[in-house]
């Protein structure tokens, strides 16, 4: 049993979008379906005492995720063995309930395809021992990935330890992405 | 790229209407079966109701993204569209069996449909009406309720909004419908449905304004911002023009004046504040609990018309 | 959903490459099997990015096999811009250029011949090593915006440019108009560790750019005053006392003239003419130079800036002598070029480019530094201490502005053809309407590219070029680097592509140079440069594979051994060098090559300061605009503006706007941000749209947004030293595009 978590450190984030292309190219996504957006709050301030930080988004694999309550098809599943949502393409009939459930905004309609797809923590890159494509090629190594329930993981070190927030984690969906901004930060 | 196609559209507004619509016209048949006595509504009122929820599930079925997969959505109990596809299945066909109860056995060449003679069967598929098509005129809202990620539509009042506008929908069809196919049992419960209607249509005003006065001074900054689109912003001018005033006021005053006429346009407007209505509702769920810088982002991305998104394919 | 690429299936080999889009020279592995490419990612084991990939290297699959590649070579049929081509062999291509060349020379001498390059992509020292064969010497690049002049500013006062910077234990990094947040991700995560540890970073910015927000220091100078800052850093350091006194008085020469030269160079005076405060002038230089050891990363700003570039150069260059940061541990290295391999200056020939070719060199009689008068003057210095010259293909370059103007005026002479490999000068060189101008009259044009740029749509022939998948490649820092990093091909070049190396060989051989190319590889070449190191491989290939990479022992302080690469062998602070080109021995103060107090009438009619030049993702330059995977991240032009001014103008966030110098105007839209003073404004370079038609008049819309359409390249607005043309710190107006002009704009 595991339960897998990312853990975002906002202050290497440079904002360079390469998780973004990364896991759009790898993926063999469409052009117009962007599971990993990396958004920039700022220059906040007013010239010259300014700060600035960026914030990826992706599907936050919530615990009481929304999505998986409102598929009426069971396409969209929460595995058990380690937490990760996903969609199962075959059963998904594209009525876009999970997409208006998720505060996120983590997934998107293909009308290629008629059906809803998301991030999915490259699953099955995970199942073999590896990590999602997004970690990987962050130069700054802004991206953590690991298992939460491991006490000894980096995950779980960073979220214990360091101040750890999740975003809109006032709606009790329980996600499992969890970001650390710098102390000038005050309100992302 | 652009957001609008990763959002409920108008089809399923018109889901939402037909199937509300539907629901309120099983829920007032049942009730008035039940304590004012039979056949004091249209036929055609009876028949329309199911009929009307089978519209709006071939509205719902246009909408999905794989049209020929739809039954796969009576597959997870959990969900509140997988109830509602059941409940709204037995609704149809317990609505379309009630109703038969009307037919007359000679327009089929027969002296009798067998079981017309089964009256406890009959006030049992009215109380099954009744609760039915309360459950259909009522999950619409329970399920917009619970978004938590759309501000307009979260908390329990969209609820009594979207149970107010069936049941008052519901009313005017029946009204409508007797207009051209006149009741069985005349006078009857039939001749108080402007009145009834009348009452509705001051409460569905008064809790739209309730609504949007607390959606905007009592809640949280997103939905606040929400709200104002609807008193200054985008969908102000048609909210205001035709859904409450066209389809609202106006309707109460004419279901007052005891003529056809004004009564049976009053019904009409009232179809038509329906369906408006639910189109801003389901166009303001577009609105998301935005994350931080996200909104910039969306809307720097291509439209979707750029030429470089088609000028090389392979 | 995420592709796994099953390496367990037989035939699969991974193929240690590199990405090859930028200067960082990413490790990649490439999947192969049969012959294709399955897929790539980051090499975990490369030193520099250690498995790391930014948005240009994760592409490098969707370029390669991009649609609208050039894989034949194309002979013009038809008027030029047409759009009309012919396919032909590479025997034929290269047989008719190559007539045509010989044709050329007899009529006009060799010298009517020139090339144009971009930013290091090729192997340049086969390009110099043709032309010095053929007699040329008229080669040149974009060098002069890119690190060029500072390196040999550097070298002429320091024996050689400390483009080392020993970070590992270095207590200050000063971002000198870098950014590498958006164009180095290796060095920016580098930076990110260290800072971790405490080091402290100062940028030196007008923008506050993803590196400036992670700063420690800001300083939001006016574009194209870092001469007045350097000048104050040099003040504040000899005045209050906070220089390396023993390392000036051991190694350096005429401190004493230098301390009379910046004594009116207050924070005071910086202040008015940089826009910082004296405070924030005082105590950045403090900052640098109490938090020893410490490094000054040059950015390529201080290249572009035009006028004042060189005497900005020369300033900062002293601020690591007087502060003894150089050579020392955690400081800035004169690592000097590699004893050990052979560089690509011995690859060039030079030798055999005779003298009276060389002083035909165009623009070497005003701009001295970066062509032979300049070189010849260094590479005499660091043969003495080094044994070898730096790189010419790069440090000693025809001025680029002159020989688009001799193409059109005839003077000094003519200049009848122009072979432009891994550059679109349209978009790339300054003064757009210029270049154009001169690409159009040229009676002779042939174009090596990976697309139809609008340069190689005006070209007589264009031939096909294989990329980074596709050719081994060796990262030595324009062959200046002590230390090289080595990747092979993971595939030959698809369908009729050829390495640009080859290009250059086999018109040389088609010339008559044959007895010269004895490599018929790049691997062969490659091997040859690698074999002297002594590893025990057979060939190039198999150094890549169990080596990849030579890192030599460091030495610091090797000057105590061999001392300075100068005349006096020290470290000139008053340099001989220069003052024998006819240079200033100590660098004057001269004002932005466009600036309100040096022409006031100008700063009414365009009361705002532009920069532009910074690079920013996923684009490097004007490469990638074709790819619609990064693309969409940002799909139009933005220019930045601050919203206290956007507001005077009646400009709204993503209006389209006009951006005009005394040049020409174009058009972005505007991106209101807090992140630049009011008076200046930030245009994005490199700007075309491939999507548009190649064909005369619409040329890939290359005039529409194009930043240089802005930049000036007249002799009077370029630096005196190298001819370096400005990017940064002209002026400039901004106004909005009304609807009626909107036609055509995407």
């Amino acid at each position: 049993m595991a339960r897998y978590a990312m853990v975002i450190d906002t202050r290497s984030c440079i904002g360079c979008h390469s998780c973004t292309v990364a896991c759009k190219v790898h993926n063999d996504l469409p052009v117009e379906i962007i599971y990993n957006p990396v958004t920039t709050v700022g220059p906040t301030g007013v010239y010259p005492d300014l700060h600035m930080v960026h914030v990826p988004l992706l599907c936050m694999h919530c615990d009481n995720a929304p999505c998986v309550d409102a598929c009426p098809t069971c396409a969209s599943q929460r595995r058990d063995k380690d937490g990760i949502v996903f969609v199962e393409d075959e059963k998904c009939v594209g009525c876009l309930a999970c997409v208006m459930a998720c505060p996120y905004g983590a997934r998107i309609k293909n009308h290629a395809t008629g059906a809803v797809q998301k991030c999915d923590f490259c699953k099955d890159r995970v199942d073999l021992g590896m990590n999602p494509h997004c970690v990987n090629t962050c130069h700054q190594k802004a991206r953590i990935f690991g298992d939460l329930d491991d006490p000894e993981s980096e995950v779980a070190k960073l979220v214990n330890g360091e101040n750890a927030v999740r975003l809109l984690g006032e709606l009790n969906t329980e996600p499992y992405v969890f970001y650390i901004y710098g102390l000038e930060v005050k309100n992302p | 790229m652009s957001a609008k196609h990763q959002s409920w559209g108008w089809m399923l507004a018109v889901d939402f209407f037909f199937a509300g619509m539907g629901g309120g016209m099983l829920l007032v048949a049942g009730l008035i079966e039940l304590f004012a006595g039979t056949g004091q509504l249209s036929l055609l009122g009876n028949i329309v109701g199911p009929l009307c929820m089978c519209v709006g599930c071939g509205f719902l079925i246009l909408e999905l993204g794989r049209p020929l997969q739809a039954w796969r959505v009576f597959m997870n109990p959990k969900a509140i569209l997988t109830c509602g596809a059941w409940i709204m299945s037995v609704a149809i066909v317990v609505g379309l069996v009630y109703a038969s109860y009307g037919l007359n056995p000679a327009w089929f060449g027969m002296d009798k449909l067998f079981w017309q003679e089964w009256g406890a069967l009959r006030k049992l598929l009215a109380v099954v009406c009744v609760l039915t098509g309360l459950v259909v005129a009522t999950y619409p809202g329970v399920l917009l309720g619970r978004h938590k990620g759309r501000p307009f539509w979260v908390g329990p009042g969209i609820m009594t909004l979207f149970l107010l506008s069936s049941v008052v929908t519901g009313v005017a069809a029946h009204i409508i419908c007797g207009m051209i196919l006149p009741p069985v049992e005349m006078p009857g419960a039939w001749n108080h449905l402007p009145a009834l209607a009348g009452g509705l249509l001051f409460f569905q005003l008064v809790a739209w304004i309730g609504y949007l006065w607390i959606k905007r001074t009592g809640t949280t900054a997103a939905e606040a911002a929400s709200a104002l689109k609807w008193l200054q912003g985008c969908y102000a001018d048609t909210f205001k023009a035709v859904v409450m005033f066209m389809g609202t006021i106006v309707p109460l005053v004419l279901v007052m004046i005891p003529s056809p006429l004004c009564q049976g346009s009053g019904a009409l407007l009232v179809l038509v504040g329906g369906v408006v209505m639910r189109c801003l509702v389901v166009y303001a769920g577009e609105d998301r609990t935005w994350l931080p810088g996200e909104q910039k982002y969306r809307g720097r991305l291509p439209l979707g018309n750029e030429a470089f998104l088609k000028a090389w394919s392979k | 959903m995420s592709k796994i690429i099953n390496l367990m299936q037989d035939g699969v080999t991974v193929k240690k490459s590199a990405c090859y889009f930028c200067h960082q020279n990413c490790g990649v592995l490439a999947y192969v099997k049969d012959g294709k490419v399955l897929g790539i990612e980051g090499d975990p084991e490369f030193p520099t990015n250690q498995g790391g990939l930014c948005c240009r290297g994760n592409i490098a699959m969707q370029h390669l096999d991009h649609p609208e590649r050039i894989n034949y070579p194309l002979k013009r049929v038809g008027k030029r811009g047409e759009g009309k081509w012919e396919k032909i062999p590479w025997a034929q291509a290269i047989d008719e250029i190559g007539a045509k060349l010989l044709q050329i020379r007899s009529e006009f001498g060799a010298e009517a011949v020139a090339t144009a390059g971009g930013t290091q992509r090729t192997d340049d020292w086969a390009r110099r090593r043709f032309m010095n064969l053929f007699g040329s010497p008229n080669g040149f690049h974009n060098a002069h915006l890119c690190w060029i002049p500072t390196f040999m500013v550097e070298t002429a006062i320091y024996g050689w440019c400390p483009f080392e910077l020993d970070m590992g234990s270095s207590r200050c990094l000063v971002l000198w108009g870098q950014n590498p947040g958006a164009a180095g991700m290796p060095e920016m995560h580098h930076i990110t560790e260290l800072q971790e540890k405490g080091m402290k970073v100062i940028v030196i910015d007008p923008r506050f750019s993803e590196t400036a927000a992670k700063a420690d220091l800001w300083l939001p100078l006016r574009p194209g005053s870092d001469l007045a800052l350097a000048l104050a850093w040099i003040h504040v350091i000899i005045f209050d006392g906070l220089y390396d006194q023993e390392f000036v008085a051991n190694c350096c020469e005429g401190f004493g003239e230098l301390a009379d030269h910046v004594e009116q160079f207050s924070p005071e005076w910086a202040s008015e003419l940089t826009w910082l405060t004296p405070d924030q002038i005082r105590n950045s230089a403090y900052m640098y130079a109490m938090n020893k050891p410490g490094n000054i990363q040059w950015g390529t700003s201080v290249d572009q800036i035009g006028r004042p570039a060189g005497a900005a150069m020369h300033a900062r260059a002293i601020l690591r002598a007087i502060t003894g940061n150089l050579d020392a541990p955690g400081s800035d290295l004169l690592t000097g070029p590699s004893p050990d391999f052979v560089t690509d200056e011995e690859m060039e020939a030079n030798e055999q480019l005779p003298e009276e070719q060389k002083s035909k060199q165009i623009g070497s009689d005003r701009f001295k530094l970066v062509t032979w008068p300049g070189y010849t003057k260094i590479a005499e210095q660091t043969k003495k201490v080094w044994g070898k010259a730096p790189t010419a293909e790069w440090m000693c370059e025809a001025h680029p502005p002159s020989v688009f103007r001799a193409i059109l005026s005839g003077k000094p002479y003519q200049v009848k053809a122009l072979l432009v490999s891994a550059t679109n000068p349209i978009n790339s060189y300054g003064e757009t309407k210029l270049v154009m101008e001169a690409l159009k009259a040229v009676d002779f044009m042939i174009t090596c590219d990976y697309w139809m740029t609008p340069t190689a749509a005006l070209s007589d022939y264009v031939l096909p070029i294989a990329g980074a998948l596709e050719r081994p490649t060796i990262t030595s820092s324009y062959g200046c680097s002590d230390f090289l990093l080595a990747s092979q091909r993971a595939i030959p070049p698809m369908y009729e592509r050829r390495n640009d190396y080859n290009f250059w060989r086999d018109l040389g051989i088609a010339v008559g140079q044959k007895s010269m190319w004895p490599w018929d590889t790049v691997e062969a070449a490659y091997y040859h440069k690698i074999e002297a190191l002594g590893y025990d491989v057979n060939d190039y290939d198999e150094f890549v594979e169990r080596y990849r990479f030579h890192f030599p022992e460091r030495e610091y302080f090797k000057y105590q051994r061999q001392g300075f690469a100068t005349p006096s062998g020290k470290i000139e602070l008053y340099s001989s060098v220069l003052k024998d080109l006819g240079y200033p021995p100590l660098p004057p103060y001269i004002g932005p090559t466009e600036n309100e107090i040096d022409d006031p009438e100008l700063a009414k009619e365009f009361p705002l300061v532009l920069t532009t030049g910074g690079g920013f993702m996923p684009y490097h330059h004007s490469e990638h605009f074709q790819i619609k995977e990064v693309r969409f991240l940002r799909h139009e032009p933005y220019m930045d503006i601050n919203p206290a001014t956007a507001a005077e103008l009646e400009i709204k966030d993503g209006d389209w706007v006009w951006i005009e110098t005394k040049r020409g105007r174009i058009k972005q839209r505007a991106n209101l941000t807090q992140g630049i003073h009011p008076r200046v404004v930030y245009t994005q370079r490199g700007w075309w749209f491939p999507e548009r038609s190649m064909n005369t008049p619409e040329l890939g819309g290359c005039t529409e947004s194009n930043t240089n359409i802005l930049t000036s390249t007249a002799d009077e607005h370029c630096d005196p030293y190298s001819g370096a043309w400005a990017n940064r710190g002209l002026l400039c107006r901004v106004y909005k595009v009304d609807e009626s002009s909107m036609k055509g704009v995407n």
